[in-house]
């Protein structure tokens, strides 16, 4: 059998295992039938364990034909010859894309390993596992996109897992309202990915990455793009980057988020969604090279997070938030790094942060027992190091900067007043119009819904 | 809205000299509150305990307003008891018996005596729901068309046919028939529609289906109208605090503004050091951090907050106390003086967890890091009210557009509050219908039925509301037990000492053994029993009397080892023996730098470069990952393997004795007097019964667990050393009870410990079952022989020990081998991905206090206490006895009913879900990002436990308990209000007397049958429930022995 053979074998077999785990998982919860605890956690690991061999094989190929790119398509869905225009799923295996899979492999083995005892018993045992196995593919199919569509739909899929798994306990309102604060950031990234997706269309008459970053393998090429054009697009998946790895100002949601079980929140807000963004513009990043103002957003934006990320979490109390925003820190540091063309490095950096987060936040549980062995090691209480700010920053200002970490830099009370505000504000007043409208045209109250009765009825009786 | 806060702040507001008064409700208020410390230190109480002085019953009627928490279990999971046969038709009988005496004979209209009522409405679930979903349940489902399933076949036909018989007799042809005209005319209308709906042309062609669904909703009819006679419309009292009112008016909730902030500022003035930065002016206390922080200028405020920071400013200028500030709140949030004392309380109770932990800071952590100063709750409250008032404002102006005083607004707002007051009419229409199937009334019945039958209907369903079956079936439920436990330990007893008088005078036995009074030692005493004959042991409360701070040679601090109750006085220390004292002084240097390292890159790795760097080498960290999750136990070996480099060296000693005349913590005074030490063994000798018959070896074992990943790690420990690790207690108790000079003072008390008898130190984890023992190295060589046999017993009880607890966990095969079952739970203690290291004391429901001899080899399934006690020893008032129950009844009362609690409402009560849960301040629990801190046990915690109340046996005469109760009102409190059962038992005839009404009522014993079994694993192998009470042979022991290895051999 010849290498190219092989390749399609387990190419497919990567992206295959993991959506044949949903599908198994999905239709028997579908059915109302769902697997017994064991049968889920063996079906999640064999998927797992075959991808990752898969992924594995795959790059072991790649380096015995010193290939540097390979490519798999599963064929055009929607061609407009007419139009230029074709929609195509394509996976691609380069550099990028084979290290970030098996981390996902890896890591989505080990956490679900911890989940299937973790979660032991607990009733929606089925239902996380079924959300696990969306993410896994959400991730795999991102991590190994070939066309911008193609991502899309992986990132649509982490998004759809990940404010379901925020909002897993459903019965309390915190968790749920949470979830959809997390969905609703995810939108206004979705938004900006979406228009950058038609507009590369546009330009290129197509979504292959392949077009959009030239020719040579990932990280080198040539985005065939003028300059103005890669920073409009640049800048719309920007804005999809910083929603989805919660860079400023959309910081709020991730301390949000820790609702889940703490395996999803580790795999989740402290190891690889939070990457997206920053992997998106790993993927794109020939484009920031075509406009130096791109570049100087992108590093900015980085920075900008990362300061934020340090100083916020200096002052919180609780070990799942200073986790969030010490991962939120590196995020924006790797960003920065892309932004510096400092690609491998970005990489190296990612792959490194994400096992670390991971550990520290399945065992943050832990924390109690770590302090108290630290204290014993030491002798004594734990030194609290007077930091540089401490010697530097005059008081005054260490309050209000204090205030600014622990308010989590109002970034929520900034969006919630000026942007959400008045977004409804708007379509209040519609609304309103529109009621006055149809009053008009009927000639009497038009709204059967406004005299119905729905606040505060629910448990009259049960008192 | 900010401003019209403002000019009415500037109101002069009168300062009353009422501050003290306020000061008096907000303390009463908060002992209302949780009063669970630190999570590092965590202590069982009884979550209820505010309304201890309450009988159970009416306390638990009365917190389901204050707490808004379940009392009991939902009536349903009653239900399945009942069809599973755990609670048993006569149990329901007889407690309705007992509840109605004379009154359960008195009949119903023709419906029955009020007993038959009553038990029907218990067997039978009675479905109740908002208006609207009944009216739909009636429409739409087959509520109206088929018999519930739970009406017997026979009752259904039989009403169907008498149905029919009727109605073609009657009503068929429609024409005024003679008898037609008795009818009342509603009927004939009801009727007559009924039938033209169903098709009267074809009625005698009706399928018996059709018939029934006629018959259903002719019932349903007839109940409706029933209904309608007997109204009695409930009107609810409005709520107190502006938030519930406009949540009820607008359903905006105010709390969700204020606890978020309120939290995040809870939680860092709290905080023990986990967060790198410290509140600013955290030393002013909570109300003037508040101010500072929130008077700062430069800040963007959230829209509801805007004016906040003039607001703060005024305070600050004015220089506002918190009290007058909460005088000012209250009267401008129109709070009269006659509303204060609850408003108050429920203000409070809305975060109940922080201001339950702000009050346990401010009155009883003095030995934390940072304990709160006096008066934190209140500042707590001030600052609470202030955003309280925002709150409602912004609200109120949002989602009403109201702009008036904030005086008026729950006037207001309940103006607009729904006003469709429900009569409950269909409600208890529905009750009546459900009611009718199960007792078989048809349609003819209930139409004869006058309207005073139906309005003393409707009285007595009112008056057997949902609380008081739960109550009922709860009772029932706790009947069960009681008698079952009563039966087996009195017919054991009676059984156990007949044999011993016919065998004689006693050999002296191998060894002895002490254990703590735990319940999780029950089984590892049972098979110890079963292991080895020829030996004895005892319960005593693990920390042996040795009340102390302790400083092992690794620890950074002394700790308390003794009950919470107890303020110990002395000190004792660990230290390396001068062998080692070089080695000891290498590894503590390199323990301090392994230690300084984590802790830089602990919190490095949340800083900016720091991060960055931990994280680009982060990738080594995927090696503790996959091992420690993969290959828990293979990574705990490895760790420890690498631990004994850095570990105090193997041989230490004990500091234990003092030179100078005082004990306290500084050099010369750690340490006890040998007097003192003497008083401590001569104490525990006695209280246990152990003056006599002592062996060669006496082993004294505290207990501890330990388990990842779980912040409530210290509930795991022993209870008698508040949370800590009994194990030093032991070690020091034998070292005491060794000493030539202690012995000397006891044998002048009269009490005489052999020569040859030698007291060693053991500790018992109860997590992964390992047993250790302390300064082997002085065991004397005439023992090494006898130690040689009591440990091969202990391996093979750990074996055992294992084993049965297996059973309890799903994740363990129930054909697992005691081999792997230890495997097994050490591998528990050891994963990170383990939410339930142990059951802790899960399924407790029984304390026993006598001679072992009582319950030596009854299977007890360990849910039992046991503490030794010889009421022969004793006096006739009881002295020892009053010592041991003063920490036993308390204790176990409060174990038990903080089990009770967290299961019967795991979310209100317990502390939800373990698996979102967050630790913040290193204080506590959040389910979350961010909550109210959890207080209570987890569900994982007690999913397998049965709420039930303690049952207390105590081996002594009744007029001896009645004594001890006299003596301590605590003691009094829980019996007397039934907050435990208690019973005795007879030292010498072995008859049982249970406590009730303030007496010993004689118990008249179900049942006096025991099955016996031939070895504990015989009795619950292969089960996974709560099991019985059976009895375990007492073969020979050679028989036993042998019987024993087959059986291992069976398993290999």
């Amino acid at each position: 059998m010849t290498s190219g053979h092989l390749f399609n074998v387990f190419g497919p077999l990567v992206v295959a295992a993991p959506a044949l785990l949903l599908v198994l998982l999905g239709t028997a919860a579908l059915l109302g039938r769902p697997f017994p605890e064991k049968t889920i956690s063996r079906l999640t690991q064999a998927a797992v364990i075959l991808g990752l061999l898969g992924a594995v094989a795959v790059l072991a190929l790649m380096l015995a034909a010193d290939r540097r790119l390979v490519t798999l398509t599963m064929g055009d869905w929607i061609v407009l010859p007419g139009q230029h225009f074709h929609f195509t799923f394509k996976f691609m295996f380069d550099r990028l894309s084979v290290p970030f899979v098996i981390l996902s492999f890896a890591l989505c083995g080990v956490t679900s390993a911890f989940a299937s005892k973790y979660l032991h018993r607990e009733p929606g045992f089925g239902r996380f596992f079924v959300l696990f196995a969306v993410f896994l593919l959400g991730m795999v199919v991102t991590s190994l996109a070939g066309t911008i569509e193609t991502l899309f739909a992986g990132w649509e899929l982490v998004g759809l897992s990940s404010a379901l798994l925020v909002g897993f306990f459903h019965e309390r309102s915190g968790p749920v309202r949470n979830g959809l604060r997390v969905w609703t950031v995810y939108r206004v990234a979705d938004a900006a990915f979406l228009i950058a997706t038609v507009a590369l269309h546009h330009l290129t008459s197509g979504g292959d990455f392949v077009r959009l970053t030239g020719s040579g393998p990932w990280p080198e090429g040539q985005a065939l793009l003028t300059s103005n054009q890669a920073l409009f697009i640049g800048l719309l998946l920007l804005v999809a980057a910083a929603g989805k790895s919660a860079l400023v100002p959309f910081s709020g949601w991730l301390p949000r988020a820790m609702e889940g079980p703490t395996p999803s929140s580790a795999i989740f807000y402290g190891a690889l969604s939070v990457h997206l963004g920053a992997f998106l513009l790993l993927r794109v990043s020939p484009l920031l090279e075509q406009s130096l103002l791109l570049c100087i957003a992108v590093v900015a934006l980085g920075l900008v997070s990362a300061w934020f990320g340090a100083v916020t979490a200096r002052v919180q109390s609780d070990v799942k938030s200073a986790i969030a925003f010490a991962s939120l820190t590196q995020v924006g540091i790797i960003v920065a790094e892309i932004g510096c063309g400092l690609r491998y490095i970005a990489l190296v950096h990612m792959i490194g942060h994400a096992c670390l987060r991971t550990l520290q936040l399945l065992r943050a549980p832990t924390l109690l027992l770590d302090y108290h062995t630290l204290e014993n090691a030491i002798g004594g209480r734990l030194p609290r190091q007077p930091t540089m700010w401490e010697q530097v920053v005059p008081e005054s200002m260490r309050r209000r900067l204090y205030r600014f970490a622990l308010e989590r830099g109002f970034f929520d009370a900034m969006l919630t007043d000026y942007f959400v505000r008045p977004f409804t504000r708007v379509f209040e007043w519609c609304d309103a119009m529109e009621r006055r409208w149809t009053d008009f045209l009927a000639g009497e109250q038009s709204r059967e819904s406004d005299s119905l009765d729905l606040a505060g009825r629910v448990a009259e009786e049960l008192r | 809205m900010a401003t019209t806060v403002l000019e009415r702040s500037n109101l002069a507001v009168a300062r009353s000299p009422s501050t003290a008064s306020l000061e008096r409700l907000i303390e009463q208020a908060a002992h209302l509150l949780p009063s669970q410390g630190p999570i590092s230190v965590f202590v069982h109480h009884n979550t209820l305990h505010a309304l201890e002085e309450m009988k159970f019953a009416d306390a638990l009627v009365h917190s389901v307003e204050t707490y808004q928490c379940q009392p009991y279990l939902p009536e349903e999971r009653y239900r399945q008891e009942l069809a599973r046969g755990r609670i048993r038709r006569e149990d329901l009988a007889a407690v309705l018996q007992d509840d109605l005496s004379d009154n359960g004979d008195e009949l119903i209209g023709l419906l029955g005596t009020r007993f038959y009522l009553r038990l029907a409405m218990l067997e039978h679930s009675l479905y109740t729901g908002p208006s609207e979903e009944l009216r739909w349940i009636i429409a739409e489902t087959d509520a109206a068309r088929a018999f519930r399933p739970d009406v017997p076949a026979e009752v259904r036909k039989r009403i169907i046919e008498h149905t029919r018989r009727w109605i073609m007799r009657e009503f068929r042809n429609g024409h005024s028939h003679a008898t037609v005209a008795s009818y009342s005319p509603k009927l004939v209308a009801v009727v007559g529609e009924l039938l033209d709906s169903f098709g009267k042309a074809c009625i005698e062609e009706w399928s018996e289906a059709t018939w029934e669904a006629f018959t259903l909703q002719l019932m349903w009819r007839l109940c409706v109208d029933g209904a309608s006679v007997s109204a009695s419309p409930r009107v609810g009292r409005p709520p107190l605090r502006h938030r519930d009112v406009l949540l009820e008016a607008v359903d905006e909730d105010c709390d969700d503004l204020v606890h978020e902030m309120l939290i995040r500022f809870c939680a860092v003035f709290l905080d023990q050091g986990f967060a790198h930065w410290p509140l600013p002016e955290r030393d002013k206390g909570f109300y003037l951090s508040f101010i500072e922080l929130y008077g700062a200028p430069g800040c963007l405020a959230p829209r509801w907050l805007r004016g906040l920071r003039a607001e703060v400013a005024r305070l600050k200028e004015d220089a506002v106390g918190p009290l007058e500030s909460i005088e000012e709140s209250l009267e401008l949030l129109g709070v009269g003086a006659d509303e204060r004392e609850e408003f108050i309380a429920t203000t409070l109770m809305a975060l109940r967890g922080w201001a339950g932990m702000i009050w346990q800071m401010e009155t009883n952590a003095e030995w934390a890091v940072r304990p709160a100063p006096q008066g934190t709750l209140a500042e707590f409250l001030a600052v609470r009210l202030i955003l309280d008032r925002f709150a409602a404002v912004y609200v109120a102006q949002e989602q009403m557009g109201y702009r008036g005083d904030l005086r008026d607004l729950r006037t207001t707002a309940l103006r607009r509050r729904s006003l469709s007051v429900n009569s409950g009419e269909v409600q208890r229409a529905f009750l009546f219908f459900q009611l009718a199937q199960t007792l078989g009334l048809s349609p003819e019945d209930l139409q004869r039925l006058p309207s005073k039958t139906w309005s003393k209907l409707s009285a007595e369903v009112e008056a057997f509301s949902e609380l008081e079956r739960r109550r009922t079936l709860h009772y029932a439920y706790e009947r069960r037990y009681l008698n079952q436990t009563l039966d087996a330990v009195a017919a054991h007893a009676k059984r156990a000492y007949r044999r011993l008088a016919a065998a004689g005078p006693q050999p002296t036995p191998d060894f002895q053994m002490f254990f703590c009074i735990d319940d999780r030692e029950e089984s590892f005493r049972r098979h110890l029993e079963e292991v080895h004959p020829a030996c004895e042991t005892f319960g005593y409360a693990a920390f042996f009397n040795v009340a102390m701070y302790y400083r092992g040679a690794s620890d950074a601090h002394a700790r308390p080892l003794c009950p919470v109750v107890i303020k110990p006085k002395h000190y004792v220390e660990e230290l390396p023996v001068f062998t080692f004292e070089e080695a000891h002084r290498r590894r503590a240097l390199a323990r301090r730098w392994l230690g300084s390292a984590s802790h830089y890159i602990h919190r490095g790795s949340r800083s900016l470069v720091g991060g960055a760097f931990t994280a680009i080498v982060g990738s080594l960290a995927s090696a503790p990952l996959v091992g420690r999750i993969l290959f828990p136990r293979t990574a705990a070996q490895l760790r420890r393997m690498f631990g004994t480099l850095v570990r105090p060296p193997e041989v230490t000693q004990l500091l234990l004795e003092r030179s100078e005349p005082t004990p306290g913590p500084e050099e010369g005074h750690i340490g006890y007097s040998v007097g003192e030490m003497a008083d401590i063994v001569e104490r525990s000798l006695r209280d246990t019964g152990l003056t006599s018959r002592f062996a060669p070896l006496v082993i004294m074992t505290g207990h501890g667990s330990s388990s990842l990943n779980n912040p409530h790690e210290s509930a795991y420990n022993c209870g008698a050393c508040s949370g800590g690790r009994g194990g030093p207690n032991a070690r020091a108790f034998s070292q005491m009870a060794n000493d030539p000079r202690v012995r000397a003072i006891l044998a002048e008390r009269g009490l005489r410990i052999p020569h040859a008898t030698y007291f060693l130190g053991a500790y018992h984890n109860t997590c992964n079952d390992q047993v250790a023992f302390f300064e082997l190295e002085r065991l004397p060589l005439t023992h090494k022989e006898v130690f040689a046999r009591a440990r091969r017993a202990i391996d093979e009880t750990r074996r055992r020990n294992a084993h049965e607890r297996c059973r309890r966990f799903e994740s363990a095969s129930l054909a697992i081998s005691p081999e792997a079952a230890l495997a097994h739970v050490e591998e528990r203690a050891e994963d990170l991905s383990q939410a339930r290291p142990e059951y802790n004391h899960a399924t407790n429901a029984i304390t026993f206090v006598g001679r072992r001899d009582n319950v030596r080899g009854l299977f007890m399934d360990r849910r039992t206490f046991l503490a030794s006690y010889d009421p022969t020893l004793d006096d006739q008032q009881g002295t020892i006895l009053a010592r041991i129950l003063a920490a036993v009844i308390p204790v176990c009362a409060g174990i038990s009913l903080e089990y009770y609690f967290s299961c019967v409402d795991p979310q209100g009560y317990g502390c939800g879900s373990k698996l979102p849960h967050n630790i913040v301040s290193l204080l506590g629990v959040m389910e979350g990002a961010l909550t109210d801190l959890r207080t209570g046990l987890s569900v994982q915690m007690i999913e397998i436990h049965e709420p039930v109340r303690q049952l207390f046996i105590i081996e002594t005469k009744p007029e001896t308990m009645e004594q001890v109760i006299k003596g301590s009102p605590t003691i009094a409190r829980l019996c007397n209000n039934e907050w435990v059962f208690l019973a005795t038992l007879d030292p010498q005839d072995k008859t049982t007397r249970l406590y009730r009404n303030g007496k010993f009522e004689p118990y008249q014993p179900e049942s006096h049958e025991l099955p016996q079994v031939y070895s504990s694993v015989d009795w619950y192998r292969g089960w996974r429930d709560n099991l019985g009470y059976a009895e375990v042979a007492d073969l020979p022991s050679a028989a036993r022995g042998s019987a024993a290895e087959a059986e291992i051999g069976a398993w290999a």
